[in-house]
């Protein structure tokens, strides 16, 4: 198991390499000097660039010296804002987004498990329908649809009740975090259901079941001991890419809700052609994703007897 | 049948099954996979159903013990008593004192048929706990002792491991263990040694026939191995297209076969034996449709002795004696055909 | 037993008619679509995907509205409002010269879609005026809504509103001024409603009217119709909704084309070779599937870069198709690994076929169905991408027209009218819905089949 690990982290290193250098070759492929276009920049931001990256000099040159920055865990300095630093800017805004999509990730996992359950137990019968026909609708409506139709209902709910009880936009409480994290997670939690249920019935109609009926365990009791646990693997084991398409979709909620997160930041980074801090969310946000997809792994790995033997 | 009913004495048959019959919806239509049958077991004895795959014998058992599902499985009629009360159509709650307690189960394969996330002694333990009330303590130490009974070496360390560190042969020693823990009174196998070596086997077999031994508990063997059958059962029953077609003792329906089905099983048969030793012969086709299950006998169009009547008429039972019966127009006294190779009661 | 007869006992000749197995046999295709014929909700979904592309692909051939052109009368007009508009006489300028009867604020004269005009007397204590337009009533928290002029003397008291007036209702208030220029307390409200007109040279330019010398002033005429409404610069809905639609759909369907047809090509390949190759470029693609897919996204956007002109529709595509290939490639080489392990394949070895000859035979038609499912799958998500980054404003420019792009505008206005992002919104996601559906109805009436063959 340590073994394992150890090999997973050591191919997640270089899964980060090669997101950083694609990083960088995309960004360098980018039309016209980045440094002409821009209108934000004063001359000592330019010259402390042109100095810091050896803008000047050759390609492989640069590239050598964007990876020892990075691996000094060095992102670079803000095009557009003077003397501010990448590292801080993550450092700020990243734990805004962390909470947030952890938030998201608990709210799509245990709905999912819990509604994916009830579906195939009550398969054809009506909670499967109304079920259903929700998670149809959650995962054919595009996010921000869905998020803007949110924010419109807070309105309305505090317009009926007279008072703020639901913050429509912003941060800071825990009243502030539901709804967007809500917002966030209901696409995944509907994949997650549809992954459940049919998880979950194949294991309904699977021999072990049957052998459990046969020694006369009453249903709630296979329920939980023989179905659940069974059925709930195959969750587990995408929870790592449910982890990166909810991180990612953070974007929208993040621009809707107006929540200072990492994600608004990269958006808007992205809309002022700032390279660096482009650069740097994309290695971060990467790094983060493959440590994330090698955590879940490790930790399936204890819930799985088959695996966690090997 | 009713004949040899009323000829025993008034206690109650341990297990009695009438007239079952099953159905399932499929996209194709409905299928009758059982048609009506009757069979009946009493402490210590060993009762094998004989049949090709799809004949229905597994349906049978499964439907007694309420295990198809439902949806879209669906018992059509009959009846099956336990000690004269009847199983069939109660509700789960009493079916829990039957299943696992009265009536202990295990199945063709091995492998699937354990929860690959628990361990053996744990799934052991569980219908002690269920029905016996023990604590957990208790029930896995029973669950140790269980393995030992059935024969696996270093029980206690074996408790602790899951299904996926056990061999076929060791997961259906197990699956004894479990299905012999509440010392119920009937055993039912579902063909439980298809899917093991040859070697083991013999061994599974061997295991079942000391354990019944030990409990007098009744066995209800579903297979379609003639060699199994002549090694464990006392009485047979083989089946075709979802009915009984022949009934007997193993010695009656082995060496004084009464119906062309099981005539064919036999030739079909590997033996051993130098003065029986002939060529292997399939039964040539294949079982009929069961959506529209043919209005006469169901082996019609595979048998080699098929009268006109076979096609349009289900046969009566012919009583070759007490407790032997065939399910073949051959037996009418009518009939001007009587194959050498068949058993006829006037032969006597 | 008296009605059995001798003859029932005649041996039975035509044995093979009696009975046994009487179902014909179905190829594979032949089975997969009479299943899907049975499930409803994938036959509904098969024929919502068939309207869809019919209005991508006929609708404009019928609808022949230039999505482009504005209608400046019919601005963020919701479907089914009244269009009819008076003929009026062409603008001419007003100076407030003549005085009008009445007290306190007033309209000159009739208020029109042209000009509203408002003239009122000097409010007490006041050294200015400010005049203000809302769309409500002026109420308790003095919310008078936009600025529209400012006078610093109490002798102009009369004012020209032209700023992009519709029909419908606006409040105009005029507020008494201090000295600094500080609003002052007391104020006057009045309550106008703007009537549509238009002028008869408009008129025919437009070619509401065939012959201009019919048309009189006064006289009523009907707008230009838009079944669907006009988004906030005039444009008719259901022209850009096509238009949309067919930069959506290439985007949706065409990057799933092109990168589950490589991802083939690229798994079928690495299976086939298997060895060092194979390991190298399935590691190859687990890097690719580890690169943040919409980050990722973004990035090839910028570093491919959109000219002056340019749609961005097709460094989109280029975008997907190199980021979204994996996922295919790694399925069919499992396939592909599977399916060259099979007796079948072996079989067909010994009796001599060549490797081309199994492709062709065997590979192609077993692979065909998980990629086909994969396909109806990998659209829905295509389209979702394609409205993600038009909404955070890295997808196709405008004036360039998609759902996501003008959902990204309807989103915006969504509280006054929200037909401007209902409409996107709803066909994104009626077209996601047909194909998930659609999908899940292939997987089955397909995997229904695989299983059955156990």
């Amino acid at each position: 198991m340590l073994l394992y690990t150890i090999k997973r982290l050591l191919q997640g290193i270089i899964t980060v390499w090669f997101i950083a250098t694609a990083t960088f070759f995309a960004m360098h492929n980018v039309p016209g000097d980045p440094l002409i276009n821009d209108r934000a920049m004063t001359a000592t931001t330019r010259a402390n660039l042109e100095a810091k990256y050896g803008l000047d000099q050759p390609v492989v040159t640069q590239y050598v010296i964007y990876l020892r920055n990075l691996v000094q865990g060095d992102f670079g300095i803000s095009f557009t804002q003077e003397n501010r630093e990448v590292n801080d800017i993550i450092r700020e805004h990243f734990p805004v987004s962390a909470i947030l999509g952890i938030l998201a990730v608990m709210f799509a996992t245990v709905g999912g498990v819990l509604f994916g359950a009830l579906t195939a137990i009550y398969r054809n019968r009506l909670p499967d329908y109304v079920i259903m026909f929700v998670v149809i609708l959650s995962i054919s409506v595009p996010s921000f649809v869905i998020a803007a139709l949110s924010q419109l209902s807070l309105v309305s709910l505090n317009n009926v009740v007279g008072r703020t009880v639901l913050p429509v936009a912003g941060w800071g409480t825990i009243q502030h975090m539901l709804v967007p994290a809500m917002v966030l997670g209901l696409g995944t939690m509907a994949y997650l259901t549809r992954l459940m249920r049919s998880s979950m019935l194949e294991i309904i109609s699977s021999d072990f079941v049957r052998t459990a009926k046969s020694k006369g365990v009453p249903p709630a009791r296979i329920f939980a001991r023989h179905q659940l646990r069974n059925a709930i693997m195959p969750v587990i084991t995408v929870l790592g890419p449910a982890i990166a398409a909810i991180t990612t979709g953070g974007f929208v909620v993040e621009l809707v809700f107006a929540i200072p997160g990492l994600g608004r930041y990269f958006v808007q980074a992205v809309q002022q052609l700032d390279y660096t801090v482009i650069m740097g969310t994309t290695v971060f946000y990467g790094a983060f994703l493959v440590f994330m997809v090698i955590v879940v792994d490790v930790l399936y790995g204890f819930i799985d007897p088959r695996v966690r033997m090997e | 049948m009713s004949e040899t009913a009323l000829a025993k004495d008034t206690a109650p048959v341990l297990l009695e099954v009438e007239n079952l019959a099953v159905e399932f919806d499929t996209y194709g239509g409905i299928v009758k996979a059982v048609r009506g049958v009757d069979f009946k077991v009493d402490h210590g004895e060993t009762l094998a159903i004989v049949g090709e795959s799809g004949c229905g014998k597994s349906v049978t058992v499964q439907a007694m013990m309420g295990l198809i599902p439902m949806p879209p499985g669906r018992i059509t009629s009959g009846s099956a008593r336990l000690r004269g009360s009847e199983v069939l159509g109660r509700n789960r709650l009493n079916s829990k004192e039957i299943r696992g307690a009265e009536i202990g189960m295990i199945f063709q394969d091995p492998m699937t048929s354990l929860n690959p996330t628990m361990t053996i002694g744990d799934q052991i333990a569980e219908p002690l706990q269920v029905h016996k009330g023990y604590s957990y303590r208790q029930a896995f130490n029973e669950a140790i002792r269980l393995l030992g009974i059935s024969k696996i070496p270093e029980a206690a360390r074996r408790a602790k491991q899951y299904p996926f560190e056990f061999s076929g042969g060791m997961l259906q020693r197990a699956m004894i263990a479990m299905a012999i823990s509440c010392k119920p009174s009937i055993l039912i196998a579902d063909e439980p040694t298809t899917a093991l070596d040859v070697t083991i086997q013999a061994q599974i077999l061997d295991l079942m026939q000391d354990l019944q031994k030990e409990t007098g508990m009744a066995i209800i063997l579903i297979t379609h191995d003639l060699g199994v059958v002549a090694r464990m059962a006392d009485e047979v029953a083989v089946m075709y297209a979802g009915k009984i077609v022949e009934h007997g003792s193993v010695d009656d329906v082995f060496y004084r076969s009464a119906h062309p089905y099981t005539l064919g099983l036999k030739k079909a048969m590997p033996t051993n034996d130098p003065s029986l030793q002939h060529k292997l012969l399939p039964i040539e086709g294949s079982p009929p449709d069961l959506f529209a299950p043919p209005p006469g006998c169901g082996y019609c169009a595979r048998c080699p002795y098929a009268m006109q009547l076979c096609n349009v008429r289900h046969p009566d039972d012919f009583f070759l004696k007490e407790t032997h019966f065939s399910r073949c127009w051959l037996h009418h006294a009518d009939s001007p055909n009587k194959p050498q190779e068949l058993y006829f009661r006037d032969k006597e | 037993m008296s009605d059995i007869a001798p003859i029932d006992f005649a041996p039975l000749i035509e044995q093979q008619e009696a009975h046994g197995l009487s179902r014909p046999s179905l190829s594979y295709w032949q089975d997969a679509w009479i299943r899907l014929k049975a499930n409803k909700r994938a036959l509904v979904s098969l024929y919502l995907v068939i309207g869809l592309l019919l209005f991508t692909l006929a609708g404009p051939l019928i609808w022949r509205v230039d999505s482009a052109i504005q209608d400046l009368d019919q601005v963020s007009q919701p479907p089914g409002t009244n269009r009819s508009a008076l003929v009026v006489d062409d603008y001419k300028p007003w100076f407030g010269d003549q005085f009008l009867a009445g007290a306190g604020l007033r309209l000159a004269e009739e208020a029109t879609s042209q000009a509203v005009r408002v003239q009122w007397d000097a409010l007490p204590g006041a050294s200015g005026h400010r005049v203000y337009r809302n769309l409500f009533p002026v109420g308790e928290e003095r919310a008078y809504g936009i600025p529209l002029a400012e006078f610093f003397d109490v002798n102009t008291l009369h004012f020209e509103d032209r700023l992009d007036l519709k029909r419908g209702r606006y409040y105009y208030s005029v507020v008494a001024l201090g000295d600094r220029g500080e609003l002052l307390d007391n104020f006057e409200m009045i309550e106008v409603d703007v009537q549509r007109v238009t002028t008869i040279a408009e008129a025919l330019e437009r070619g509401l009217v065939d012959d201009g010398s019919e048309l009189l002033v006064g006289d009523q005429i009907d707008l230009s119709w838009h079944p669907l409404g006009t988004d906030y610069l005039g444009r008719d809905m259901l022209a850009r909704l096509m238009a949309g639609a067919q930069v959506s759909l290439f985007i949706g369907i065409g990057a799933p084309f092109l990168f589950v047809l490589f991802g083939v090509v690229f798994g079928s390949m690495a299976g086939f070779i298997g060895g060092k190759t194979d390991q190298l470029m399935m590691r190859f693609a687990d890097f690719v599937v580890a690169l943040p897919f919409l980050l990722f996204m973004i990035l090839f956007k910028i570093a491919f870069g959109i000219g002056p002109g340019e749609s961005g529709v097709f460094p989109m595509l280029v975008a997907l198709v190199l980021l979204a290939w994996p996922a295919t490639a790694r399925l069919v080489r499992g396939q592909i690994l599977q399916i060259r392990e099979q007796g079948y394949i072996h079989a067909s070895q010994l009796l001599g076929a060549k490797t081309s000859y199994l492709i062709l035979r065997h590979m192609i038609p077993n692979t065909l169905g998980v990629v086909l499912v994969t396909i109806t799958f990998a659209i829905p998500s295509a389209i979702f991408t394609e409205a993600f980054l038009s909404f955070i404003g890295m997808g196709v420019a405008p004036p360039t027209p998609s759902w996501g792009s003008m959902s990204n505008e309807g989103i915006k206005t969504m509280l006054i009218t929200p037909h401007e992002l209902i409409f996107p919104a709803l066909f994104i996601s009626i077209t996601v819905l047909a194909f998930n559906l659609l999908g899940d109805g292939l997987r089955d009436a397909l995997d229904a089949r695989m299983r059955n063959t156990e």
